[in-house]
């Protein structure tokens, strides 16, 4: 053990005896990581007692994730495993990931501090997230990650070990190196920089409970069909109804922009994407004027912004450009899925 | 016996780990320092031999690692391994466990001791990847040890402990260490493990056979076939080695805790001394039951709760003890015994009670948690009330029943997403055509008019960005006329278009376990023609079967694929092949070539990834004389869609099987969008040749030494990060083996394109 030997107390604590944080990510940004380094800072490198887990399933990267920590004073014992609700610290990762996930939930003002990796203010922020109330924080992640050649997980640890208050310098680059430093020496230097300027760039607010938003309480979600109305054995009825669904949320910057006057309507595009976002319709040839299939467009519902057609694309019809440089709703073209 | 250091208790030092389950468990082998583990990856246990193949690579045991081509395969090898005199160490969960269960019993009936984690899951059907015990309480009765560990301390404890129990000369038997998938397997705790691992070496000793299958001057027959009236005798002995095992259990965990400090008995009882109300609850979800016995102790309730860590051998005296003064009972079982009115642990401990004299324990089972449901401090409490109301009532008044079930909203209906695909709107786009010298020749692959094929796959299913599964399925179903039934097998394709209540398929789809998916397939094709011939569907009908699996599927599930194949159904068998189990973090296959590295193959100074050359699949098909092999990469659509398309043709006379090379940008380690030119590198350095065989005639559709441009597989190798490490050199011998391999099997293929009768 390589911590101070003095005790640590832990500044606030729930029922049960821990500091909780939550982080609402997608699969790939290191959420899981960041939650691990923090477990072990905790652990080895102040003598602390603690867990760190995430939210397992089958999922992909792309998809939301959420990874928890719990921190408790050293001679106490972890027993709980249910996931973290009301945390001290929600770190969001993703900001689109507010769209299609509650992440939110369970932030309780006088007790949450919400972290957003965002270009937004405190006060945007807010407004963007639609909260009650409480200390909020803001960093831009994504261009620290970037300057420093580091990944958004570092930086969001930095604010998350501002927001907490109680974790050791020492401890936390400790757990950093043991996680990076034999297979990934080289990346170390901007991992601690992406770190430090995490902790030093979050700018916080906090905002009085003003009425202008209502409270976000953690609901544990029931499936609407249960065991009274669902179809026995599991079989699906509503073929296709995966469709639904808005995956926006796994792109993670770029978007292919679609320049239609270079489009010699080739077909390759349809091959290439594996969310099938291409909309094509038998229609009017713009170059031959004779009926055809034809490209309108791409239904950036389902871009998960792989970019592979913009390989394929040899005309310059299909074009990387960033999505935030974009008004999306202008330029997305919807599937026709029910006649 | 070497030396280890001691701290001022006199106890062997220990050290301080932050691991999840899955970790230490592999913490412990690794101290151990198995002879053989044999595995089989599957989730959540995986981990474990990943973890343990990393640090070979990295010089930390010498745990010889031999994966298995499925987990029979697996449970195979360490029956095999164990009768040869040495330590055994395996891994698995939920079907897995279920498609090993055959060698159980001969593991235990033979009396050859191991060690068996089992990173507790549902088990299938519907397929469910999280945490319940519905798969170790189906291996309650074949005759291994069961000890339960409750969070990755216990975790690593017992299985330091296993060995010690199994091996011991009055018990000779096999050992599970069922610890729960994700909650505890996922979880990062603080553990306190040995700072060396002699002191857990020294702790076991040597292993001592009874018997080896391995020794000349000594031979013996095991495993002999007995009848009646011998093998009831086999089975007394079994019977009295488990019960004896009892004893055996006591005394290693009390030397157990001579040696660490940390004290386990057969039943862990919280706040049992005076209880009245209690409440009995396996592993994680008890830990997190202590926290309400807690919350209702401050209430003044007399409330405990009972966890066992062994349930093999049932600790019945103890039970019958720790609940001589409670009168009310909930048994919470994380699974259910169909059609028994509770779960396992509620069926034991009823019948324990039944043998003391005037019980006045009253018991309610409870059905929770099933499928990785989360359980929460409150829902604990919930039973613990309900177990205080028992006690105070002496009547149960619901006997049975699940917790936490939600019975649905009735005025919701799933809406629509889709009109079923009709014949004509997926017909009339591709034809085949047979010339006068009987060739098939394919009109219609224009990509443009293709693009008017309705897609059989809706947008929004969940893979990973730049997924080349997807990309391979819509190419090769442009090729497809009409109406399609298809098949999945388990597997990332799978996983990603289906999750409840939402599927990804607009055509009628099936999923089964990847052992059984070709011949489920069959089951379905021949239903269709019985049915037909019966005039139960009209005899026009027409349907195109097709199988979609894996690389992975076709390790576990080849023999089955072979066994259709041999049969001859009218259906086509589609491999995507991305070189690894993907789905469950990107295992080596057998597709993975020499050299590569996989989690379960990693790079490291002494181990240089796959120790072994890829598996030909479609050379395997082959040799079953099916009408049609062929295979296709993305980076020639074109040819993809016309094999397609002969596939659907061929399928009316027999099994035609196609093998798809797919990029896994993730397990690859290579941009998203960069898929073309990396395939296009697999088969212009002949790694991934284009051809077809019909009726036993090779035809290679593209040869890249012809066009001037076949490329060394370094051309191939030097695009994925998974591979870079074969470019340098201490991996030169690896690489020149590989580009050996590659060489003689394309000479191979180039002589059977030449000659027909090849």
């Amino acid at each position: 053990m390589s911590h101070s030997g003095n005790a640590l107390r832990l500044p606030v604590k729930n029922d049960l005896g821990f500091f909780e944080i939550r982080m609402e990510s997608i699969g790939g940004l290191g959420a899981n990581v960041a939650g691990k380094i923090l477990t072990e800072a905790a652990i080895i490198g102040m003598g602390m007692n603690g867990a760190g887990f995430a939210s397992y399933g089958s999922e992909k990267k792309g998809t939301p994730v959420k990874a928890f920590v719990r921190i408790c004073e050293a001679d106490h014992k972890v027993r709980v495993n249910s996931p973290v609700e009301e945390p001290h610290v929600l770190a969001i990762f993703h900001e689109a990931l507010a769209k299609s996930v509650p992440v939110t939930a369970g932030a309780v003002p006088g007790k949450t501090t919400v972290i957003l990796n965002t270009r937004k203010d405190p006060g945007q922020a807010r407004d963007f997230l639609k909260l009650q109330g409480g200390k909020i924080g803001t960093v831009d992640a994504m261009e620290i990650a970037m300057a420093t050649g580091s990944r958004v997980n570092m930086v969001m640890m930095g604010a998350v070990m501002k927001a907490a208050g109680f974790f050791e310098w020492k401890a936390v680059e400790g757990a950093v190196n043991e996680q990076f430093g034999k297979k990934y020496a080289a990346l170390m230097k901007g991992n601690l920089e992406a770190l430090k300027r995490g902790y030093d760039e979050v700018e916080f607010r906090e905002f009085p409970v003003d009425g202008r938003y209502p409270a976000t309480p953690f609901r544990r979600e029931e499936p609407r069909l249960g065991y009274e109305t669902a179809p026995i054995g599991g079989t699906i009825y509503s073929v296709g109804n995966m469709r639904f669904k808005d995956l926006s949320t796994s792109r993670t910057g770029m978007i292919p922009l679609f320049v239609e006057d270079k489009c010699v309507r080739c077909g390759e595009c349809d091959i290439t994407c594996p969310d099938y976002c291409f909309v094509w319709e038998r229609g009017k040839d713009p170059g031959t004027g004779k009926d055809g299939m034809v490209l309108r467009g791409i239904d950036y519902q389902y871009c998960k912004g792989c970019l592979r057609c913009t390989w394929i694309c040899k005309f310059g019809a299909l074009l990387p450009a960033k999505e935030a440089e974009q008004d999306m709703e202008k330029i997305t073209v919807k599937h026709r899925f029910l006649k | 016996m070497v030396q280890t250091a001691t701290n001022a208790s006199g106890r062997p030092v220990q050290t301080m780990v932050v691991q999840s389950g899955n970790e230490i468990a592999a913490t412990a082998a690794k101290q151990i320092n198995y002879h053989i583990m044999g595995y089989y990856p599957i989730t959540p246990s995986t981990e474990v031999a990943e973890t343990l193949d990393a640090m070979k690579a990295e010089g930390e045991h010498t745990i010889r690692m031999v994966p298995g081509d499925g987990e029979h395969g697996a449970a195979g090898i360490c029956f095999g391994a164990s009768t040869a005199g040495g330590r055994v160490f395996n891994a698995t969960s939920a079907n897995g466990l279920l498609f090993a269960f055959e060698q159980l019993p001969v593991q235990s009936g033979e009396r050859f001791p191991m060690v068996f984690d089992i990173v507790t899951r549902a088990v299938s059907g519907p397929l469910d990847i999280r945490g319940d015990h519905s798969d170790i309480m189906l291996a309650m009765n074949t005759g291994w040890i069961i000890l339960m560990a409750s969070d990755a301390q216990a975790v690593y404890d017992m299985n330091v402990m296993a060995p010690k129990i199994g091996e011991d000369m009055a018990v000779r038997l096999p050992v599970m260490v069922a610890y729960d998938g994700f909650f505890t397997s996922h979880q990062k705790r603080r553990v306190e493990i040995f700072a060396d691992g002699g002191t857990v070496r020294n702790f076991l000793g040597p292993f001592v056979p009874t018997v080896t299958s391995v020794d000349p001057r000594v031979p013996v027959t095991i495993g002999p076939y007995m009848n009646d009236p011998d093998q009831i005798n086999n089975k007394k002995q079994q019977a009295d080695a488990i019960v004896r095992s009892h004893g055996v259990i006591r005394k290693v965990f009390a030397e157990y805790e001579a040696l660490s400090g940390r004290r386990y008995d057969l039943l862990d009882l919280y706040r049992m001394e005076d209880a009245e109300a209690a409440l009995f609850i396996l592993n994680s979800a008890a830990e997190t039951a202590k926290e309400a016995v807690d919350a209702l102790r401050r209430e003044g309730r007399k409330v405990g709760l009972i966890r066992p860590n062994v349930i093999r051998p049932f600790p019945i005296d103890e039970v019958r003890e720790a609940l001589s003064k409670v009168k009310g009972l909930v048994v919470a079982d994380r699974q259910d015994n169909f059609g028994a009115y509770g779960g396992a642990m509620a069926v034991e401990v009823k019948a324990a009670l039944q043998g003391v004299p005037g019980n006045a324990t009253r018991v309610a089972a409870r059905v929770y948690g099933t499928g990785g449901k989360e359980f929460f401090v409150e829902d604990a409490a919930e039973m613990l009330r309900e177990a205080v109301t028992i006690a105070k009532t002496g009547a149960v008044a619901v006997p049975y029943a699940y917790f936490g079930a939600n019975a649905g909203d009735p005025g919701f209906t799933p809406p629509k997403a889709y009109e079923p695909i009709s014949e004509a709107e997926a017909s009339g786009l591709t034809r085949v055509e047979v010339t006068p010298e009987g060739k098939m020749e394919v009109k219609g692959s224009v990509l443009r008019n293709l693009t008017e094929r309705p897609k059989r796959i809706a947008p929004g299913h969940g893979a990973c960005p730049g997924c080349g599964i997807f990309v391979n399925l819509n190419t090769f179903m442009k090729g497809i006329e009409g109406h399609v039934v298809v098949l999945f097998h388990t597997g990332c394709a799978m996983v990603v278009t289906t999750g409840y209540p939402y599927t990804a398929h607009k055509v009628t789809y099936i999923h089964n376990l990847f052992q059984n998916g070709a011949a489920t397939l069959s089951g379905v094709v021949e239903m269709f023609e019985e049915r037909k011939k019966r005039g139960e569907i009209p005899k026009e009908e027409k349907l195109t079967f097709v199988m979609v699996t894996g690389d992975g599927g076709h390790d576990i599930g080849m023999g089955p694929s072979i066994g259709a194949a041999m049969r001859n159904h009218g259906m086509i068998i589609v491999e995507y092949d991305n070189q690894g189990y993907q789905n469950t973090g990107s295992q080596l296959s057998f597709t993975v070539p020499l050299g590569q590295s996989t989690s379960t193959s990693n790079y490291g100074p002494f181990q240089h990834g796959k120790s072994t050359h890829h598996k030909d699949t479609a050379q395997i098909f082959t040799a079953c004389h099916i009408p049609y092999v062929a295979t296709a990469a993305e980076c020639n659509p074109r040819d993809m869609i016309r094999k397609a398309a002969k596939a659907q043709k061929y399928a009316e006379e027999g099994l035609a099987f196609v093998k798809l090379i797919s990029m896994c940008p993730l397990a690859w380690k290579t941009e998203e969008r960069s898929s073309v030119p990396i395939i296009q590198a697999a088969v212009d350095s002949c790694f991934f040749p284009l051809y077809e065989v019909e009726r036993g005639i090779t035809t290679i559709n593209y040869d890249p030494e012809e066009k001037g441009k076949k490329v060394p597989v370094t051309e191939w190798l030097k695009q994925m990060g998974k591979t870079k490490h074969m470019l340098k050199p201490d991996c030169k011998p690896e690489l020149e083996r590989f580009q050996a391999e590659v060489d003689r099997r394309w000479r191979r293929l180039k002589e059977m394109h030449k000659n027909p009768l090849l």
